[in-house]
């Protein structure tokens, strides 16, 4: 049952410490890479180093005689072993791009390892290349895959609603361009599979994730083995930013190196080595067309977008992600998206923190403004007037039960003082908004399911068993917070038992934003269950109506008679040392009535201000102004450190971050050459949390786990655009690229765009 | 990575030392290590042996001479130096030490080390996999260059943040063999040629710096990407003499510091007006040579050297 704002609520809401905190502090938090099996062997791939070549020949020999080496494998070994449709594991016949998976190695140390890729020959003939999306959409370009004669991939073009009519309706339509880089997720913890599959009839991989059910999936599916049969097990988590959501060839090829070498087999990535294996976000163009009447009201949006897929299309959902961020922040009569992947030679693309959105947004905001600007209005005007309100119901069928976007934009707009500062600003200084709304939980098939347990053991502690993985979002905390407001206890004093899928109840994983909302749902209907078994049990000992029963401080009592009461385990200890023999086990679930697509959504709008070096050219946020409205606040400590966290990492991509791909080969594959800003670079952020209660969240809470960054890269974004005084046409805005902007917008060009491709890199 | 299998070695003495230096064929120094360790794991070199300088009593420490200069020895911690109360008198000394990576670093690293760090340039400071699928260079003793396809020298980049302050400061360095010692200006030190960097032989040993006293004004500006903890995108040290500015030097742009002598030559004994200035930082560029688009753009580097010598040259006039 959903809450109302005015219930009594004790834990909820609180500002609560992480659990597992000190642990994560004093270096007490075991981590995979920490996990050592005995007899386990240290695996090495073997990498493409050409962009585009036929293998003529492979000699892992001399690499199987080194001493120390326990196992090599090529494509040999598992030539139907596939990572998606048309891409096997090890690459069979060609190779499509420098890191391309060809061998690996497993040897009783990393140096011997090492020492054994080098022994391996293997004789390329190379093949024409083509390593960016112009190169390969050139007439007569180079062919990856047979299927696709001109490297066009997957595609997807859909309508909602009417989009012609309302563009037939726009008095104005506008047209913009932007482009983004690759980019690489530096995620804390590197890349790690340690994979025991000794014995054929179980693969144990012990790995960080997000989610255990599609890798073990996806490994059972690869290896001929039940679901069952693959057991995933993850300890703490070094951040995910989209990047652990299903297994990486690695985790295949650590599981065949273990399958022949009859040992435990760990691979981790090397740093450089991490932005091979990542697969993040690659070139991507946008077109954006907007169709708006003379008075300000958006009547169709439009968006073409050209994805750089790399190599193999690994993960075609990137295609469709953008559209929704189309349908559900304005009113618009129709929404038009035209999505496609382009094969060139360079690594498969996944996608960065913040989805597609997040890039997306960077350039579609700065498009919405500059619509206001044809249009003589202010952005912060045009962005209220066609807002999203509760109860709307988008083109694409979303239906927003709960939706605080205007309050958001009112805070942001009055805690700036943005109607002082919009077009008031001394030179080089600008001030830009961005809006953004996110799914919670957006579901995606049947099998979005979390599943949750709790025991009252007979001590009185309490255990959650949940399969909800904490990759740093505090996840474990709010599923402790959930259970402790329910039984009316302390979140501290709560267990959890996680990562392990031999152990733990289903839970699709932390994907979409459905932490909060899917799991926590799932843990309050299982602490529901077990406070309804220990009521059941104290109301026959202490002869009264279990609906006159309190749950608080971990007791049970009848209300207005603290006299009369039984601890946790006084209840526990009735009930499973006595004839009955039962213990207090609740159970909970979790699976969306609706068949597809989210039940909530969360909103929220940010302004931030900057200031240009017309010199150097380098940017400083000075301040973020951020409004969200995530549902009820759960734990008001973890929305904020995700505030700052997801503001960091937007203002980071839109100003710094780039991987340099030169001839299908990464320039600066390294955390000293990926220019990611430090704590120094972190703008100040202001906070306004708009709790619309939602009906469906528990307690009504909504998600804050990567709404918040879609919103901050369009207004760092937007905020640069004001203070340049054009759009900026491509990310990341570093100093070069603005000093050009400057000098652009100074001669009074009128074409800036053509300005800039006509720049120096 | 691992390392490459090579001999350590680690003499007691500097005369130790130099004896391995000329009797060993193929050696590699090393103090701090944290450039050196990191670029062998790259396999940017494999040296037979890794002959430690760490510590030597002959190489550490610093003092103030009986001729009034600054002595540091080439081993000494960038941290001791900081910390040393007689860098009071060369405060852009320990500035630019301060300016250098992190503390962790700056524990380890040495001011030798700092003064010989190899040349960077990103078809080089990679793994070997990753030079293997780009190919060879002049770092490898192949006539090619992927930074400048026509260029005949290496044009890998001068990494030292503390070179132009020091070379501002006109200090002298000692170099050391088995059989010799000279001393030269720090600023004939460094080449233009990105893989021999620096006029050391083989057998020789950078033993330490010396600076001689001054009480004149000075600036020195590091820029990076982002604070603290990085290369520089560029430097610039400057001095003003009785009035007028008589050092300027720029830092990490090309394969070695760059004295602004025709830049001076502009300013001459004139009053720093605005105009003077504009016109100082016009003459810049003639004298930076060739740019790569190594890290960051060409323009971007020639650009960035004209904000720096006009923001040097701002300060200076307000000392």
């Amino acid at each position: 049952m959903a809450a109302r704002p005015d219930d009594k609520l004790n834990v909820i809401g609180r500002r609560q410490r992480r659990i597992d905190g000190f642990d994560r502090v004093s270096g007490r938090s075991e981590f995979t890479d920490d996990i050592r099996l005995p007899g386990m062997l240290h695996g090495k791939i073997l990498r493409s180093t050409q962009t585009h070549a036929r293998i003529v020949r492979i000699d892992t020999s001399k690499a199987e005689e080194l001493p120390g080496v326990k196992a090599v494998v090529t494509h040999k070994d598992a030539p139907d072993l596939m990572f998606s449709e048309h891409q096997p594991v090890l690459a069979g016949d060609v190779v499509r791009y420098v890191g391309e998976e060809i061998a690996a190695v497993a040897a009783l140390d990393l140096l011997t390892a090492e020492e054994a890729l080098e022994l391996i020959e293997i004789e390329y003939e190379p093949l024409p290349s083509a390593t960016t999306l112009r190169q390969a959409l050139r007439e007569g370009a180079p062919v990856l895959h047979v299927r696709s004669p001109d490297n066009v991939g997957p595609t997807m073009e859909k309508d909602w609603g009417d989009p012609d009519r309302g563009f037939a309706e726009s008095d104005c339509v506008i047209e913009d361009e932007f482009r983004t880089p690759m980019q690489h997720n530096t995620l804390a913890e590197l890349h790690v599979a340690l994979a025991d599959f000794s014995n054929p009839d179980k693969l144990h991989m012990y790995t960080p994730t997000q989610g255990a059910p599609m890798y073990q999936m996806e490994l059972a599916k690869g290896f001929g083995l039940e679901t069952s049969q693959v057991r995933v097990v993850y300890r703490n988590i070094g951040g995910a930013f989209t990047g652990r959501g299903r297994p990486k060839p690695h985790h295949f090829v650590a599981a065949l190196l273990s399958r022949k070498a009859g040992k435990p087999v760990k691979i981790k990535a090397t740093a450089d080595e991490e932005f091979i294996m990542f697969r993040a976000s690659g070139e991507t163009v946008y077109k954006f067309r907007t169709g708006v009447t003379s008075d300000g009201v958006i009547k169709a949006l439009e968006a073409d977008i050209t994805f750089d897929a790399g190599g193999h299309d690994e993960w075609a959902m990137i295609l469709w992600l953008p559209s929704v961020y189309l349908n559900w922040v304005y009113q618009a009569v129709g929404v038009r998206y035209r999505g496609r992947f382009v094969f060139t030679n360079t690594v498969p693309k996944g996608s960065h923190h913040g989805g597609i959105m997040g890039r997306m947004s960077a350039g579609w905001q700065q498009h919405i403004a500059h619509v206001a600007q044809e249009l003589g209005m202010d952005p912060a005007d045009l962005h209220l007037k066609n807002a999203v309100m509760p109860g709307h119901e988008s083109p694409d069928g979303s239906v927003f039960a709960s939706c605080g976007l205007r309050d958001c934009i009112k805070a942001v707009v009055d805690r700036s003082g943005w109607k002082h500062k919009y077009g008031k600003l001394p030179k080089y200084r600008g001030i830009g908004i961005g809006l953004g709304a996110q799914a919670s939980g957006s579901k995606a098939a049947d099998n979005d399911t979390s599943a949750a347990m709790v025991k009252i053991a007979a001590d009185g502690v309490v255990t959650l068993y949940t399969g909800i993985p904490d990759m740093g979002q505090g996840s474990h905390t709010v599923m402790c917070m959930i259970a402790a407001e329910v039984l009316g206890t302390e979140p501290e004093s709560i267990r959890v038992v996680q990562g392990d899928s031999d152990i733990t109840p289903f839970d699709w994983g932390a994907f979409s934003q459905r932490g909060t909302f899917t799991t926590g749902n799932a843990v309050k209907a299982a602490c529901e269950d077990a406070r309804q078994q220990l009521a059941e049990i104290a109301s026959r000992e202490l002869d009264v109506a279990a609906d006159r029963l309190e749950f608080g401080a971990g007791r049970v009592a009848v209300r207005g008679n603290a006299e009369q009461s039984m601890s946790f385990s006084e209840v526990a200890n009735k009930s499973l040392h006595s004839t009955e023999g039962r213990f207090v086990m609740g159970r909970g679930f979790f699976n969306s009535p609706k068949p597809f697509g989210a039940l909530a959504f969360s909103f929220g709008a940010q302004v931030a201000e900057v200031e240009v070096d017309p010199v150097t050219g380098a940017v400083t946020v000075d301040k973020v102004w951020a409004a969200h409205d995530i549902g009820r606040v759960i734990n008001r400590l973890a929305v904020e450190g995700q505030l700052d966290g997801q503001v960091f990492s937007g203002m980071s991509q839109v100003l710094y971050e780039e991987c340099k791909v030169e001839d299908g080969l990464i320039l600066n594959p390294s955390r000293l050459e990926y220019k990611l800003p430090r704590a120094y670079e972190l703008p100040e952020v202001d906070y306004t949390l708009v709790e619309t209660i939602d009906p469906y969240g528990p307690f009504g809470a909504k998600e804050v786990g990567e709404g918040p960054i879609v919103v901050s890269m369009s207004a760092v974004a937007a905020a640069v655009q004001n203070a340049v005084g054009a759009m900026v046409p491509e990310m990341p805005m570093t100093p070069w690229r603005v000093l050009r902007m400057l000098r652009a917008t100074a001669d009074g060009s009128t074409d800036v765009g053509k300005a800039w491709s006509e720049g120096l890199d | 990575m691992h390392l490459p299998a090579h001999e350590f070695v680690k003499p007691r003495t500097l005369a130790e030392s130099l004896d391995v230096l000329r009797q060993a064929g193929n050696v590699k120094l090393i103090a701090g290590g944290t450039d050196v360790t990191f670029n062998m794991r790259g396999r940017l070199f494999q040296p037979d042996v890794l002959l430690s300088v760490r510590g030597l009593d002959e190489l550490s420490g610093v003092g103030v001479d009986g001729d009034g200069w600054l002595r540091v020895g080439a081993a000494t911690r960038l941290t001791d130096i900081e910390n040393a109360p007689a860098l009071g008198d060369w405060p852009m000394l320990r500035k630019a030490c301060r300016s250098v990576a992190s503390r962790h670093v700056r524990n380890m690293a040495t001011l030798g080390g700092n003064l010989c760090l190899d040349t960077r340039c990103w078809y080089t400071n990679q793994t070997a996999e990753w030079r293997q699928a780009r190919g060879p260079c002049l770092k490898n003793g192949v006539e090619a260059c992927h930074a400048i396809k026509t260029s005949p020298v290496c044009v890998a980049l001068n990494a030292s943040d503390i070179a132009p302050a020091l070379i501002a400061l006109d200090a002298e360095i000692l170099l050391a063999s088995a059989d010799n010692e000279r001393r030269l200006p720090l600023a004939d030190f460094y080449t233009a040629d990105g893989v021999h960097h620096t006029v050391r032989k083989s057998d020789e040993l950078l033993v330490a710096v010396r600076v001689p006293p001054t009480a004149d004004a000075t600036v020195y500006i590091k820029e990076t990407a982002r604070k603290g903890n990085d290369f520089s995108y560029a430097v610039i040290a400057g001095r003003k003499t009785d009035e007028r500015v008589s050092k300027l030097v720029l830092g990490c742009l090309s394969m070695r510091p760059i004295q602004l002598t025709g830049v001076l030559d502009v300013l001459g004994s004139g009053e720093l007006t605005e105009a003077l200035i504009d016109q100082a930082a016009d003459a810049c560029r003639a004298e930076l040579g060739v740019l790569t688009n190594l890290y960051t753009p060409a323009a971007y580097k020639a650009g960035l050297a004209r904000a720096l010598v006009r923001r040097a040259l701002q300060t200076l006039k307000e000392t």
